[in-house]
């Protein structure tokens, strides 16, 4: 396998984007990701675009031959791919693939939905028919929920509060207030979040990430030619992908994220790192208590303490172990294909030492973990910068 | 009606599933017998869900994950507004929402009176 890098990234603004559809948005973002990667009208061999629900939303299918055509990369190959909330880190991890096995030369990744013109209960609907049609999705199980149960369980046997999931919403806002491109740029408190209308008991809407449109963008090439594009490449250093039982009840344990915890695993054997060599972090917090749940099975933190580091401090941007700087899903908002893409887009620019207001201060390695399903898909993907 | 919530049953290891899977999750077996999950289960987490999905028209809507021990676990609606963890429920059939122009019928959870 060769060695793989990122040499050019880019995202739209996230958010209620009027006026412009889902092909608008993804054209945006690949031609800035590709003039970031300065790589001209140089030939591109494939394309990778993740995306959940443009058959259902946009009444568009075969997304990524559109593309193409709109962007001129003929004759370039060409696939959408779809695993749930995870598309965009699928996408990515495809477009690893094919350049690590030598198919590839120049590969472009987008990752776009465009959700806002639906009403919720549409969506809400949409992202439930992931579960399991007659053990879950029948009896009116919704993704919050799910999330929801997770909490209980994390309250009964690990003493997390509500409060803590109102510490990790009041982070990830005040990181999203520095991230341009987030949804959501509005500080929040913690009693306002205690305050806010109950979803799924105890789940209370300032714990669940908003709907969200946008798209993100990265150019891949083979590392040993990254420099001639760019001066700061960063390689993917580490992918790991796992999945686990769909119905949560049936899982070995209801309160472990069994497939974060074998995608992690992959990912840092294959990068040869630990949880310690990592400087900052991207959580797929669609649900607060997933952040925390996450840090644990990731390995951060031992199972169970994850909710303590937050109360410390320790995940907040100026701590040791920096979560969701971008604003997470909570913040920077959750077009889900997209979201696999632009953490990866957020992570680069950390380890480029382009965050701005939000960077990390010298960051070198980075972890992201974008989560499929309801956690019985996970992407995770090691990123490290080449100096 | 008289219907028995059923799981299904590995031939060749015993392991007891719900909902059916065509391999068995431990020994790859494909060969599956029915087997009623029983009468007793307990509460292990739930929720009131009050933004509801289509069909279900009275929030909160109550659910719930129950054990039947043995590592076999269900997920349904809980027919109670007052849930506790650990409360002890019995499957019951009844109507569980509409979809589309449908009424969907299946098990939910009920309370055990105690004592």
């Amino acid at each position: 396998m060769r060695d793989v890098a990122i040499i050019g990234c880019a995202m739209t603004k996230f958010g209620r984007l009027e006026g412009k559809d889902l092909m608008d948005i993804l054209v945006e973002a690949s031609l800035k990701a590709i003039e970031d990667a300065g790589v001209g009208d140089k030939e591109f061999d494939a394309v990778y675009v993740g995306n959940m629900m443009a058959g259902e939303l946009a009444h568009q299918t075969a997304i990524a031959s559109a593309l193409v055509d709109r962007i001129a990369l003929f004759p370039a190959a060409a696939d959408r791919v779809e695993n749930g909330p995870a598309s965009g880190a699928s996408a990515v991890k495809n477009g690893f693939l094919a350049i690590a096995s030598g198919l590839a030369d120049l590969v472009l990744v987008a990752g776009g939905e465009k959700m806002t013109s639906a009403d919720t209960d549409v969506i809400t609907d949409l992202v439930a028919t992931m579960t399991h049609p007659t053990a879950e999705y029948v009896h009116g199980v919704t993704l919050p929920a799910l999330a929801a149960m997770l909490t209980r369980l994390y309250m009964e046997r690990y003493g997390l509060t509500e409060r803590h999931l109102a510490m990790v919403a009041v982070k990830n806002h005040a990181n999203g207030l520095k991230n341009p491109y987030a949804h959501i740029q509005r500080a929040i408190t913690i009693e306002g979040a205690m305050g806010s209308q109950l979803i799924a008991d105890p789940l209370r809407l300032y714990y669940t990430c908003p709907i969200s449109d946008g798209a993100a963008a990265v150019v891949l090439c083979p590392a040993d030619d990254a420099k001639k594009y760019c001066d700061t490449p960063v390689r993917i250093a580490g992918v790991g992908q796992a999945t686990d039982v769909q119905s949560v009840h049936e899982r070995e344990d209801p309160a472990v994220l069994k497939s974060v915890r074998l995608a992690a695993r992959k990912a840092f054997e294959m990068a040869k790192l630990e949880p310690k060599d990592i400087d900052v972090v991207e959580l797929h917090d669609a649900f607060e208590i997933l952040e925390i749940v996450q840090s644990e099975d990731c390995g951060f933190f031992e199972k169970g303490k994850g909710h303590i580091a937050v109360e410390e401090g320790v995940t907040a941007l100026d701590g040791e172990l920096p979560i969701n700087p971008s604003g997470g899903l909570k913040a920077r908002g959750h077009p889900v294909g997209a979201t696999g893409v632009a953490q990866i887009v957020e992570l680069v620019w950390q380890l480029r030492g382009e965050a701005g207001e939000r960077q990390v201060k010298g960051a070198e390695r980075a972890l992201a973990c974008n989560f499929g399903g309801f956690g019985n898909n996970t992407v995770i993907h090691i990123l490290e910068r080449m100096d | 009606m008289n219907q028995r919530l059923t799981g299904f049953k590995c031939k060749s290891c015993g392991r007891v599933m719900y909902p059916k899977h065509e391999r068995c999750l431990s020994c790859k077996g494909t060969s599956m017998g029915e087997v009623e999950l029983g009468d007793q289960c307990t509460l292990i987490t739930y929720t009131k869900l009050y933004t509801l999905p289509e069909g279900i028209e009275m929030p909160p809507l109550t659910l719930g994950i129950v054990d039947f021990g043995g590592g076999v676990r269900a997920f349904g609606q809980i027919a109670t507004d007052e849930p506790k963890m650990g409360m002890k429920l019995r499957p019951v059939w009844g109507k569980l929402r509409r979809l589309g122009d449908k009424d969907i019928y299946g098990f939910k959870f009920e309370p055990v009176e105690s004592g």
